[in-house]
């Protein structure tokens, strides 16, 4: 039959075996081949790209969470030191310690133990860690002791075995100095909590990141606050009961525009509503954390919604059936669940809040803060203000700190969103 | 008394009135053969409502006019006649008297402030009575009245529920009244930058020379085509040089080639890259990429004006930022063409990959374009990596090694650097802000518009 229509229209039909349509063929299959190569090809590219970024920041910053320590032999017994152990058991422990004077006693431990330039060897706050050393164990003023302090930014310098690109002499004598430190063993490099405990410092040595944790809770604290219920509020009103007017779709269109306009508008809305017209304080927590709440609700609304959508509508009919009112319904039935779903969603549109910079730095939040925040109202900076702000600095030992800091950042971004991915996988319900 | 200890004592009271109502009405008797209306706790809301909600608004009023009526009456006392005449000593004194007079200060460093003291304890006392009595006044009459009206008839819950309706209807309005803040505080200071510069030379000027304003009168120059162009070949052209050929042959990839189980592990792997904060990109943009770009161009292509802060380092980067969401619009459109298409063209002796170019792609390619122009509107109004790669010179260049500004990056510099809120520096970032709002907006409904479209004619 094939024969016959084939010469009907006057075709031969077509010879798979000859050369020309084996190469055809193999071409065909080549080029196949070849295009899933290259969808491969980026895959790879692009997860080799993340695997970069973060093998970069890891091996960049392991190195910010410790710290080049040197052995200080600290006689307190004969310093000018008169305080007791016994008297810092009393209430005015804190005006005593204030008042001694760490300071001289620091500096002539370490005259007396590495010379005419031994201050030159340690970190300029580095006294601090006597009067800590002190105020954890007061009979240290008995005795005689050595305490390990943070060592210079030059020491760390050569530590790392970094000798600058002009290699000066002074770094140089700094480095043999290291190698002379070292084969004495005087000199250590320890992991150090004071990373994650210390204000941000101009001195990278002793730059820590307690303040800026502490301004990202707060600014979260209000952003959480404020999203969480009006976000929720809107999703339910326009799921549930908005009547379908003109008002309504105006309120759909404009959350869903809030949605995709840029961060750094909420950050021009903040400079000229919060702070130009309402004079709240600049650079404090109560600020940014109502500006990102702006920026967080449509992403709230929009998951909201959708988990409230997913609640099959029998549930609501069987509920209004029986004689629930319409509020009944919403908070016998819909809510509790459609919550998994909503603080889902709460959960990543928070995380996103948490890793912005752009609209803080608008409204002041990139001042230089050394002490942590203790209010709302209260200066302060966030974890990604604080990255940013040491990727400015021009002093080459905030790179490993800000790395360092991008690590804790991430962890944290890590465990907010594995949060969310367990919530949904532990109580999604497929209707 | 506190305003704090009051709203304490408000709230304090409209428990006891929720607690006691409730009792109240679930001791009603049936009247007339009825049973009640409402349930007990409905009750309990009612009077909650009508008890707080008042006093609530009341306390919120009175805090915020009764500093002004303190420091009236202070400035009425003998010990005020010898005020300066200047404002903002006057309220540098007052603030300071204020201070001493709740002890959140200790001593005074103005005289004056230590004789106002008094007269401030004084009016503060009397008023603090004032806001009190009529606090706890209108709490009681309020709530006595609800009270009253607890009877088995009485539809309590329609009223509740009401009000629950009431406070829905707020809670959405919320977004209107944002995006109108947005609109009107961008519009307000666009209109006053105006009035100095003249629109046309802001849309098609090309010199940028804003810092000449700090130190003299001279305007400086406001042309914004540099800033428009170098956010056009950063974000629009060299991203999306990276991210459309990556993202589409990864959707590409694990929609129609990838095992199971590779697609459940990859397709999160890359969502991740849109998880990572973008300060952290800008950073790996300026300390790792930008090095190795400006080295690239000088050592292997000979380009000898590579800048360290070039156009490509920024470019790359935020073309990987963008990838997911690429991959993951060009995924949800190659799903949605129906796979009848599909199996057709395999069934003809399509390859796999002639069907997906030949077919699936030139059928999802509606939803892919509004994919790519939402990217585009993500990657122009991204500022953390170019404000960390990119450069601040205005340059009207082509050359992708040299340095080029942004719209954003420009917006940053402006409002971080002076603190004076009326220069024509702080308002041009404002109009910035505006061309961004509305080319982001134009963009996003385009974009929204033709996956619509798209969506219709396969549904």
């Amino acid at each position: 039959m094939n024969a016959t229509t084939a010469s009907t229209d006057g075709r031969q039909p077509t010879d798979w075996k000859t050369d020309a349509m084996q190469r055809r063929i193999r071409a065909r299959y080549r080029a196949e081949k070849r295009f899933r190569f290259y969808g491969l090809a980026a895959v790879f590219l692009s997860a080799g790209f993340l695997a970069f970024l973060l093998f970069t920041m890891v091996s960049s910053g392991a190195r910010g969470f410790t710290q080049v320590q040197i052995a200080l032999p600290v006689d307190f017994a004969a310093s000018n030191i008169v305080i007791e152990p016994e008297q810092l058991d009393g209430n005015d422990r804190e005006q005593l310690l204030a008042l001694a004077d760490f300071q001289g006693l620091a500096q002539e431990s370490m005259v007396a133990a590495y010379g005419d330039d031994g201050q030159a060897l340690f970190s300029n706050g580095a006294w601090v860690q006597l009067r800590n050393a002190v105020s954890d164990d007061p009979t240290l003023l008995n005795r005689s002791e050595v305490i390990w302090m943070p060592a210079s930014t030059e020491i760390d310098f050569a530590a790392r075995g970094d000798a600058g690109e002009n290699q000066s002499e002074e770094r140089l004598a700094m480095m043999e100095r290291y190698q002379a430190l070292e084969e004495a063993g005087q000199v250590r490099s320890a992991l150090s909590w004071t990373f994650l405990t210390m204000g941000d410092s101009s001195d990278p040595t002793l730059a820590g990141i307690w303040g800026a944790l502490k301004g990202s809770l707060f600014t979260m604290l209000v952003t959480l606050a404020l999203a969480f219920p009006i976000g929720v509020l809107a999703a339910v009103y326009l799921e549930e009961y908005a009547p379908q007017n003109r008002w309504t779709d105006i309120i759909e269109v404009s959350i869903n525009n809030l949605a995709a306009v840029p961060s750094i508008i909420f950050g021009l809305l903040g400079l000229a509503i919060f702070l130009n017209t309402f004079h709240l304080p600049r650079s404090a927590a109560i600020v940014g954390g109502l500006t990102l709440a702006l920026m967080t609700m449509p992403v709230i609304v929009i998951a909201g919604r959708n988990a409230i959508k997913s609640v099959p509508p029998s549930i609501r009919d069987a509920a209004l059936g029986v004689g629930a009112s319409p509020v009944q319904v919403l908070t016998h039935h819909v809510l509790p669940l459609s919550l998994p779903g909503i603080l889902t969603g709460t959960i990543i549109g928070m995380s996103r809040a948490l890793g912005e910079t752009a609209p803080l730095l608008l409204i002041g939040m990139r001042a230089f803060v050394p002490s942590p925040p203790d209010g709302l109202t209260d200066p302060a900076t966030v974890l990604p203000v604080q990255i940013f702000l040491w990727s400015d600095e021009l002093n080459p030992g905030f790179v490993e700190k800000t790395s360092a800091a991008i690590i804790v950042l991430l962890v944290f971004l890590l465990v907010m969103n594995g949060l969310a991915i367990w919530l949904r996988n532990k109580y999604e319900q497929r209707w | 008394m506190s305003l704090f200890f009051l709203f304490a004592l408000v709230i304090g009271l409209t428990a006891i009135g929720w607690f006691t109502a409730r009792m109240r009405a679930a001791q009603l008797r049936p009247t007339d053969g009825f049973r009640a209306h409402s349930l007990p706790s409905y009750h309990g809301w009612y009077v909650a409502l009508w008890l707080g909600l008042p006093a609530l608004i009341f306390l919120a009023i009175w805090a915020i006019f009764s500093p002004g009526l303190i420091e009236q009456s202070v400035l009425a006392d003998p010990a005020a006649q010898v005020l300066p005449d200047s404002e903002i000593e006057r309220a540098a004194i007052l603030g300071e008297a204020r201070a001493l007079a709740d002890g959140s200060l200790g001593a005074a460093f103005n005289p004056e402030a230590e004789e106002l003291v008094p007269a401030y304890q004084q009016a503060s006392g009397f008023y603090g009575i004032i806001g009190t009595i009529a606090t706890l006044l209108l709490a009681f009459a309020c709530g006595a009245f609800a009270f009253l009206r607890v009877r088995p008839d009485f539809r309590a819950r329609n009223r509740v529920e009401r009000v629950v309706m009431w406070v829905l209807l707020i809670a959405s309005l919320i977004a209107i009244l944002t995006t109108v803040g947005i609109v009107a505080s961008l519009l307000f200071e666009t209109i006053r930058f105006f009035d100095r510069i003249s629109p046309i030379e802001f849309i098609f000027g090309t010199q940028w020379s804003p810092t000449s304003t700090t130190f003299s009168d001279d305007p400086g120059s406001f042309g914004a085509i540099p800033l428009f162009w170098g956010t056009i070949l950063i974000g629009a052209i060299i991203a999306m040089i990276v991210a459309i050929p990556l993202g589409l042959m990864s959707a590409v990839y694990l929609t129609q080639y990838a095992p199971a189980r590779v697609r459940s592990v990859m397709k999160p792997v890359l969502e991740i890259l849109a998880g990572v904060p973008t300060v952290v990109y800008g950073y790996f943009a300026a300390l790792t990429v930008a090095p190795a770009v400006r080295d690239f161009a000088v050592n292997v292509l000979g380009v000898s004006s590579a800048s360290s802060e070039s156009a490509m380092a920024a470019g790359v980067v935020m073309g990987v930022m963008i990838i997911p969401f690429v991959s993951s619009m060009a995924d949800d459109s190659l799903a949605a063409v129906p796979s009848a298409m599909r199996d057709g063209s395999l069934a003809m002796g399509a390859t796999n990959s002639e069907t997906i170019k030949k077919v699936l792609i030139p059928a999802a390619l509606p939803g892919i374009v509004g994919g790519v122009l939402l990217a585009v509107s993500r990657a122009i109004g991204e500022t953390m990596i170019v404000v960390m790669a990119a450069g601040l010179a205005a340059n009207l260049t082509a050359n992708p090694f040299e340095s080029v500004t942004t719209v954003t990056v420009q917006i940053v510099q402006l409002l971080t650097g002076d603190q004076e809120f009326d220069s024509s520096k702080t308002l041009a970032a404002f109009a910035l802000g505006l061309v961004l709002f509305i080319v982001t907006l134009l963009l996003n409904i385009i974009a929204l518009g033709v996956v619509k479209r798209f969506r219709e004619a396969y549904e």
